[in-house]
């Protein structure tokens, strides 16, 4: 597999982006069994969700605070995310997808319905507001930069995102990986918001085409 | 339904251009609210959106782990404990024997592995259950419409008595409850049999209906919190099975 060249400047976004870690989580990821684990929770094993908190709460938990920016409240995403995996076990369906991607979907549901609630206006932090204004202007100095390092192990969507100009495949990374909306999208990258939108409609279609 | 331009091309274009902005998160809060209304009632969206999930789970893996604080457990063990509190009562009063419970315990197992599943319980149940003293002589299994998975098992011991019992924990939004229904073939309408509390078993006398009929249609919808206001179903339905006669 190829390790990707597009890596270029990083921004100041802590993302875990090492190849070996990145494949370290793909290891520990491919021997755990999501869909045994949520089957034994349908059958009310307290044991299989506390496996599974164990397995991914360290990620989720991650992903979640990407997306809320707020330590305790990307927690309590994680807690609800819990206990809509435990209640809705029995419904998932492993026809229509992985258990990991399940769980994964339902976490960030959660963390979106948050900010998108208007949630973040009042939790972002100082340091955050801070972080975030010195990314904007980085990003404006240097605006056809990837904001994200990806790597080989992201897999036939690297390949698919990687047919995208940098400040495209930007505003799909700020989007799923940050949760930022189209608006602060546009404040990020200096671009007005008709183009973000536009943009990213385009780019969904690329990938969408390129994964068939 | 569409304007003359729409072919089912352009529908399709459009719920997953609508499919990948819910996954990416760029929809409005109202949007989102939208979507997750009209989900469980569209079954082409909703495999939409578990693609695009699919599609766009490597990506995760950008946002780096954190070790959550030792009362995150804690607490998701307080709140599993609080959440089973109300529902505990969930074994069934019935006259049978450990066959019935192993039996229940299966189903559980099997619940939401689809309509298969739910056709291997129907014989399970007719053929297990039929040599039990004081066995039901009616059962249903119901399933979502969608996916057959199977929800809710109906038992009637007695055609003037059934036990409704739940598979696994029905999620029902907040500001809606389920209603329970039925209707027999010669009958005009549907009769609601009450309101019903997800994952909760509930005994219903028949006393006011006519006995139980093979084929007797069961269904469980979706209502505004008191019930449905015309006294028909009025919402989606989320269960429904027929009546099987066990030999």
């Amino acid at each position: 597999m190829l390790i990707e060249p597009y890596v270029t400047t990083l921004t100041d976004t802590p993302a875990t982006n090492d190849v070996a870690d990145a494949a370290e989580a793909i290891d520990a990821t491919s021997s755990f069994n999501y869909e045994q684990a949520l089957h034994d929770c349908a059958r009310g094993d307290r044991q299989a969700l506390q496996g599974l908190y164990r397995q991914e709460a360290r990620r989720l938990l991650g992903v979640a605070l990407r997306i809320v920016r707020q330590r305790q409240q990307a927690e309590d995403v994680v807690h609800d995310a819990f206990m809509n995996i435990w209640a809705k076990a029995a419904s998932f369906d492993a026809t229509l997808g992985s258990g990991r991607g399940w769980i994964y979907s339902i976490t960030r549901n959660l963390a979106l319905n948050a900010v998108r609630n208007g949630a973040r206006e009042v939790s972002v932090d100082e340091e955050t507001t801070q972080a975030l204004d010195a990314q904007t202007s980085m990003d404006a100095y240097q605006h056809t930069t990837d904001a994200f390092e990806l790597t080989a192990s992201l897999g036939k969507l690297n390949d698919c995102l990687a047919r995208l100009e940098p400040a495209r495949r930007n505003c799909i990374l700020y989007a799923y990986v940050d949760g930022c909306s189209h608006g602060e999208i546009a404040e990020r990258t200096q671009t007005p918001l008709g183009t973000v939108k536009a943009w990213i409609k385009r780019s969904m279609g690329t990938l969408r085409e390129c994964m068939a | 339904m569409s304007t003359q331009a729409s072919t089912p091309d352009d529908e399709r274009a459009e719920r997953d251009a609508l499919a990948g902005e819910y996954v990416l998160g760029t929809l409005s809060a109202a949007r989102r609210r939208d979507m997750e209304q009209r989900l469980p009632q569209d079954a082409a969206l909703r495999t939409a959106v578990q693609h695009w999930h699919e599609r766009l789970l490597p990506l995760a893996a950008l946002a780096e782990p954190v070790e959550p604080s030792p009362q995150l457990w804690r607490r998701i063990e307080g709140s599993l404990a609080q959440a089973a509190a109300p529902a505990a009562p969930r074994r069934v009063k019935t006259p049978a024997g450990p066959g019935w419970w192993d039996s229940v315990k299966l189903w559980r197992g099997l619940a939401g592995g689809g309509f298969a599943a739910a056709a291997v319980l129907a014989a399970v149940l007719v053929t297990r259950m039929g040599a039990l003293p004081g066995a039901p002589q009616y059962m249903v299994v119901l399933v979502a419409p969608q996916d057959k998975a199977p929800g809710w098992v109906i038992q009637a011991s007695s055609p003037r008595q059934l036990s409704l019992i739940p598979l696994g924990q029905a999620v029902v939004p907040v500001e809606k409850s389920l209603q329970f229904w039925t209707k027999g073939d010669s009958w005009s309408g549907p009769v609601s049999l009450g309101l019903v509390k997800p994952g909760q078993t509930v005994q219903i006398p028949l006393d006011k209906l006519p006995p139980l009929q093979p084929n007797q249609l069961f269904e469980l919808t979706l209502e505004p919190v008191n019930g449905s206001p015309t006294n028909r179903p009025t919402g989606p339905i989320q269960f429904i099975g027929r009546a099987v006669k066990v030999l």
